[in-house]
Parts: C-alpha cells; structure tokens; sequence
C-alpha cells in the first residue's frame, strides 16, 4: 500500500499549465493524479530533485527534460520519497536540504543583524536627538529662559500672599545684588518675590525669578544661611537646568524642532513643568552642580560658603533623611550626602576672609513673625 | 454562471450573470449591482474565528456574501480602488493572495488565512495572505494593472507590488543594490522571488500613493 500526499503538478500538458494533484510514492517513481484524472509519473532514476517554494521545504521531483514537474509540500514527503526510492535520491535530497538550511541559516542572521542594526539605528536617533536638545538649548539666547519663568510664574499658585515688607525684601535683594556679580552667565535680571509660606524652601525659575518662603527666612540662623540656598537657587537659572530638564521631557518631535530652532515647544512644555513640580523639577545631578556653583558664587561673593552646609543640617534636623528605597528614586540628594559635599568642595577652596551679611536679621525675622501673624488673622 | 471583466484596467467590475441554481460567493461590500432576483446570504468568511482572523490580518472583511438565484439575474462585483481585476482558474492547485486583493469565487474555492512571515510584513505585505485552493474561478483585483510572470529562476519585485504567488514560489527579502544605492534610489528593500510558479503583479502600489501624496501634502 503506497502512501498518498497532497501536492501538484507543471506540466504542459495541462490546461493553463498547473493543477492539484494526488501524489503517490510507488516502487518505480513519483506518481501524481489531477481532478480531471490526467496521470504523470516519473521514474526515480530520471528524477531531479529540488527543495525550495514559499516554506522552504516544498519537494519538486523533474523529469530529465523538466517537462513534468510533481511537487509537494507535506513535510513527511521528502523522507518517504528516500525511502520508496531505495536511497537512489539520498544524495539529491540531502544537498538540496542543506542549501534549504545554510539559506535559512544565512537569512536567519541576517535578519537578526538587520533587526538589531535597526534597533540600534532608532535607539541612536532617539538618544542623539534628546542629547542633541539638551545641548541646544545652551545655544538659544537667554530671553527664552525669561519667556519660560515668565510663563510658568504668571500661573503659578505660590502657596500665600507676597510679602511687601520693605526691610524683608530689602535683606533678601541685598544678597542676590551681592551674589549677581559673580553669576556664570551675564544677562540675567533677578526678581525677587518673598511668600508668605510656613515652606522652609526657596526657588528660582528658568530667567531669574526667584520666590523666597518666609519659612526659610524664620528658620535661618543668620542671613548667610538664606544667602547660601538663594545661591543654589541663581545657579539653577544660571547654569540654565531648567532648559536642560525641560528638553529632556520634551516629546520627540518638539525635540526636532529645537534642534532646528523652534523654541516655542520648549516654552510650553517648560511652563507646564514648572507649574506643576517647580522644587523636584531638577534632576539629583543638576542639584549637586548647583550645590558646587553656589558655594563658588558664594565664595566669590565673599560670604561663608559653609553656610550651605549649615543650613543644610537645619533642613535634615527639621525633616530627616528619607528611607533608602526613596533616596533613590528622589530627584533631590540626601542630606547627610549633600552637608558632605559642600563641606568637601568649601575644604577645597583656596583660603580667603568672609565677611558676614550686614543685615539686622533679627529685624527681619520679627517682620516675617508679624507678616504671618497678620496673614493668620485675616483668615 | 457567466463572468466577465469589464473596463479594464482602470476601473475593472465583474459583470456576472446567475442561471438558477448557480452561486458566487463575494467580499462584503463587493457588489455594486444586481438584479431584484437575486438573493443574498451573509456569513461569516470562513466561521467565526476565521472571520475575525481574515479581518484583523488577512486585510479582508469578517463576512462573505453569497449571491445565488431561483429565476436567474446578474450583478457587478468591483472594488474600492481603481484598478485592474483578473480571473485564475483553479484546477485543485493552491494560490496565495496579498491582504485586501481578494474579490470573489465560485462555491468550490476554499478560502483559508496563512502565515506569510515578518520576511513579507518587512516587505509591506502583511504578515498573513489569504490561500485560495480547490477547483473553480476566483477573482482578484489589484491597484492599477495587473501582469504576471513566469518564474524560473530568480526574479525581483518591488515591495507592495506583489499580489498573488503559488505556494511554490520562494520568497526573500532583499535589499535592492547595495546599503546606497538601496536607500538613495528610492527602491529600499525589494522581494527576490524564485520559482518555478507563477507570480502576479499590480503596476501602482499603495505605498507609492501614500508617499506622493504626503509629498504634496506639505
């Protein structure tokens, strides 16, 4: 009993060429049977045999003149027909299975290699665009980071009232008049604002906006202490962080389009930013050169930059450390990290006299008291 | 059953005309016309799972319809681009169908869903086709005109111009000259189809279409 496989048939002798066909292994060849019951055979010693078709692993069984051609694709085929052939087509069969599978083999790596190549190319893209966005923007003039504060300040909710006490905001522009001098980048135009706020922080926007909150002033020891963070403040804009972040959360295309000169995605991709997490908006990086270019304004400025430091153990004794696990994924360094890095940088300093701020900070301290007490009672 | 393709190229339409008894089953949304005597059944193409696997992969519709008639009647099949339409007569053999191309059959053409491979979705088309076999007419159409060949050896087709290949035709992905000449000529990666077997193809592709009209989009 011969076995039967599904298959077809070339053949010139059929009308439009080709037809499907009943294929039988019998004892002297491959014989193939089409619906309108046409029949065509071919000895196995006449027999060409070839693996290939839209599988890989479709057999085709020629004749000598390549008038019939008998094909199958059932994947028991190619085994049977060594075995009713008596091993006479063993050799034809095992090379065209090996060109099968050194093809498959060459196609396989190339389209592994292809892939990754692709993957690498897209990655690359991606990451030369950002990178590239991120360097742009040193490149855009400083109006842009005013046009960014600007926007992102003008609707932000501050968390209190500005405080229009003339000696408060008198202490607080006398330390950035003597900090602006010594800014990395000229050009920038501070602007103080002082708020009502039991938030012991200070902040500075993109473009030199900076909100200083009473609590910062009430908790300092001494006006360098609040001198020191307004520092680290001003070295954000001037060190131009938040550009830099904002590049960075910028969608791919408004990506492109800075790298091409169109900054308005920029500004508005900043200002919602801003808006919505002006103190964790700068990366731990971006924290710790502020840190350093602080303490170098600072010094420069000729106010102890181990007032940074100082201040920084008022912060850990008010808050604390945070867990390990939230360390981590925070975007602002852990105290105790941050207290020994000034401290290092200040060490490496080259020697120099300080003199302290000339501000009755005692004064100051009593007007911020009385701001919040007359706040309190207007609630 | 009497078909014939009419207004060719450009605009093929299959005018088919019933004799009782007889049936066409075509895609759904296939039939522009037909004669009040003429009825219509819808089902699923192939059963449900099937149906649902034509769809989203093969490119085809959830249904087919099935025209058939008691008195006799005609109707015009077309399809929903311009282009030419061709007939293949199957004699029990197999052909393979890109997604989209199918139109119509005769109720002895079993139609089925394959694998065609990320080799062909690499080559803009798809990563299933549609395998028609059995014995009776089907009717495919294609965007712009259709022409075949006869492969031997090696041939190269460009991406999104294939249409309809036998099962024994071997399929690589390519690039069409070197990593250059590929990438400048406009040509990117090709199709190197071996026979022997048959190929059809459509002489516009959609792909084509698309990048000339967002060319003149901007």
């Amino acid at each position: 009993m011969y076995e039967h496989f599904s298959g077809g048939v070339f053949s010139d002798q059929l009308d439009g060429g080709r037809a499907g066909a009943e294929i039988v292994l019998t004892a002297s060849g491959v014989s193939a049977r089409v619906p309108d019951g046409q029949s065509f055979a071919i000895p196995y010693r006449e027999c060409n045999v070839e693996i290939c078709g839209y599988n890989g692993r479709m057999v085709f069984c020629r004749d000598s003149t390549r008038t019939v051609t008998i094909f199958c694709d059932d994947r028991k085929f190619a085994r049977e027909l060594s075995t009713a052939s008596s091993g006479t087509l063993d050799a034809q069969l095992g090379d065209a299975l090996q060109r099968v599978r050194s093809q498959s083999r060459r196609g396989t790596l190339v389209g592994v290699v292809s892939l990754a190549a692709i993957l690498l190319f897209i990655v690359g893209c991606y990451f030369g665009v950002r990178y590239g966005a991120k360097g742009a923007v040193h490149s855009l003039p400083i109006s842009v980071d005013r046009q960014l504060g600007k926007t992102a300040f003008s609707s932000m909710d501050l968390g209190g009232p500005e405080v229009k006490d003339p000696a408060v905001v008198a202490a607080i522009q006398k330390m950035v008049d003597q900090l602006k001098p010594h800014a990395a980048i000229d050009g920038l135009d501070f602007e103080i604002h002082v708020v009502d706020s039991e938030e012991l922080n200070a902040f500075c926007l993109p473009g030199g906006v900076i909100v200083v909150y009473t609590g910062l002033i009430a908790n300092a020891e001494n006006p360098d202490q609040v001198a020191a963070v307004i520092g680290h403040e001003m070295s954000h804009a001037t060190l131009r962080h938040g550009l830099e972040r904002t590049s960075q959360s910028l969608g791919i295309w408004a990506a492109v389009s800075l790298l091409i000169g169109d900054a308005t995605g920029l500004i508005a991709g900043g200002a919602d930013l801003f808006q919505v997490a002006v103190v964790n908006s700068y990366s731990r990086d971006q924290e710790d050169a502020a840190d350093k270019e602080g303490v170098r304004m600072l010094h420069e400025a000729g106010i102890d930059p181990a007032s940074m430091a100082q201040f920084f153990k008022i912060m850990e004794a008010e808050h604390g450390d945070m867990p390990e696990l939230f360390a981590w994924i925070s975007t602002h360094p852990q105290h105790a990290d941050r207290i020994a890095s000034v401290t290092a940088t200040v060490d490496a300093l080259p020697e120099r006299q300080y003199t302290p701020l000339d501000i009755d900070w005692q004064e100051v301290q009593s007007k911020v008291k009385d701001v919040a007490k007359t706040t309190k009672g207007d609630r | 059953m009497y078909a014939e393709i009419r207004d060719k190229p450009s605009f093929a339409n299959i005018h088919v005309k019933l004799q009782p008894g007889d049936q066409i089953i075509a895609e759904a949304d296939a039939m522009a016309c037909m004669s009040s005597t003429i009825e219509m059944d819808t089902k699923w193409s192939g059963g449900f799972v099937q149906g649902i696997l034509k769809r989203v992969f093969g490119g085809e519709s959830m249904f087919v319809n099935t025209f058939s008639t008691q008195t006799g009647g005609e109707l015009v099949l077309t399809q929903p681009f311009p282009g030419d339409m061709q007939c293949l007569e199957l004699n029990g053999n197999t052909m393979f169908l890109q997604p989209g191309a199918f139109i119509a059959c005769e109720p002895g053409v079993k139609l089925g869903l394959g694998w065609a491979g990320f080799k062909m979705f690499i080559a803009r088309e798809g990563l299933f086709r549609l395998k028609v076999s059995g014995i009776g007419r089907v009717w495919f159409g294609a965007y712009g005109g259709i022409f075949q060949k006869e492969v031997e050896g090696e041939y190269v087709v460009d991406s999104g111009h294939l249409v309809a290949y036998e099962p024994t035709i071997g399929i690589r992905i390519g690039m069409a000259g070197g990593i250059f000449s590929s990438f400048f000529s406009g040509e990117g990666f090709v199709t190197r189809v071996s026979g022997p077997g048959r190929i059809y193809m459509q002489s516009r592709s959609f792909d084509g279409l698309a990048a000339w009209t967002n060319a003149h989009l901007w």
